[in-house]
């Protein structure tokens, strides 16, 4: 599928898995976890996430005929 | 845990991995029915299982190293140019849409769901229940041979009406993917749960078997890298987990060689009914405590 708002909504997705990894990482957002600290599991798993945004929103892109 | 026991388990894990009757299962029961004192629940413990996965996923590394580096490069080159146009690009985002569901549930459910059905009588329940899955996979295949009007040919014949791990569809990749979520609970096996989906999404037997692992890979080694710190408290023998490591490795490796030869032609059931038997089997002694 290929359409330009799309693309825009996976790349604001993917920044804002990016922020959240970032969060998770300082131990600044506790949210779904055991307990207070720095949880890079989820800081990881964020990332991967913020990763297959960004290539989704490639693939969802218009592309400009050469 | 002595060195002797610690091997046992690495093998134990190494085999039982990517045979379909959950590793899980088995590391929950084998210690409780030969009445070791340890847990695989315990704290303690997760060193040990970190090595031990480490040495599963790069068992898989090697079997797969020339398909990892087509995978990676064709990942790369897909991501930046927006498309996919050969079969290693194909297959390298069906294992990114694959690997994510499972990566979501195992960060967030995985050890709620493992410290809620920690117990053997569990493992037991859910390895018979894992029995009648696999069944139930071959069933189903059964019906979709019999409609294609396949049953009269060989099975080497029957598997090629069905397709490649690269012609799936990404739904059915992201499916199989949240099936291994199944795995968590112990008794429940994770190549059995992903080959069964793969047939259902109608792979070839040997190729539903190469997806799984090829799936696995990424879950196992970062379940196993992500904890990789545990591994520098103190008091860890690391030099007996690092000799059970190598052991898993080796016996993932063998087991990985074997299924794929074995499911040219093979099928679940063998396994199915594996689970169902070892499940009541494990059953009757728990209960009768021998």
């Amino acid at each position: 599928m290929k359409s330009g708002p799309v693309a825009v909504g996976l790349g604001i997705l993917g920044v804002i898995c990016i922020v959240l990894a970032v969060l998770y990482a300082i131990g600044a957002l506790q949210l779904f976890t055991s307990g207070p600290g720095n949880h890079y599991k989820h800081a990881i798993l964020l990332i991967v996430l913020a990763v297959a945004s960004f290539v989704a929103a490639n693939f969802a892109r218009p592309k400009i005929a050469s | 845990m002595n060195l002797a026991q610690a091997l046992f388990m690495g093998l134990l894990q190494g085999a039982t991995e990517l045979f379909p009757i959950s590793s899980l299962g088995h590391a929950v029961l084998v210690p409780s029915l030969l009445h070791w004192s340890f847990k695989q629940s315990d704290p303690s413990f997760v060193p040990f299982l970190v090595l031990l996965h480490l040495g599963t996923a790069s068992a898989l590394l090697v079997l797969y190293r020339r398909q990892w580096v087509e995978i990676i490069r064709g990942f790369v080159t897909a991501a930046i140019r927006g498309e996919m146009r050969t079969d290693s690009e194909r297959l390298a985002m069906l294992l990114l849409v694959g690997t994510i569901p499972a990566a979501v549930l195992g960060v967030y459910l995985e050890s709620r769901i493992k410290a809620l059905f920690a117990s053997p009588y569990e493992a037991a329940g859910f390895l018979i229940a894992n029995g009648f899955l696999m069944l139930g996979f071959e069933a189903l295949r059964r019906r979709t041979e019999r409609r294609a009007a396949l049953t009269n040919e060989s099975r080497m014949d029957q598997e090629a009406h069905f397709t490649s791990a690269e012609r799936i569809s990404f739904r059915a990749a992201a499916v199989v993917g949240a099936c291994q979520a199944l795995a968590f609970l112990p008794g429940i096996s994770r190549s059995g749960v992903t080959i069964g989906g793969g047939l259902l999404a109608g792979l070839r037997h040997e190729e539903a078997a190469r997806f799984s692992f090829l799936l696995a890979t990424p879950v196992i080694l970062g379940a196993g890298i992500v904890e990789v710190p545990q591994l520098f408290s103190s008091g860890v023998p690391i030099a007996e987990y690092l000799g059970a490591a190598v052991l898993s490795g080796l016996a993932a490796y063998a087991s990985a060689r074997f299924l794929l030869r074995y499911f040219r032609s093979g099928r679940l059931d063998p396994y199915g009914w594996y689970c169902i038997a070892a499940g009541l089997a494990s059953l009757a002694l728990l209960h009768f405590d021998l």
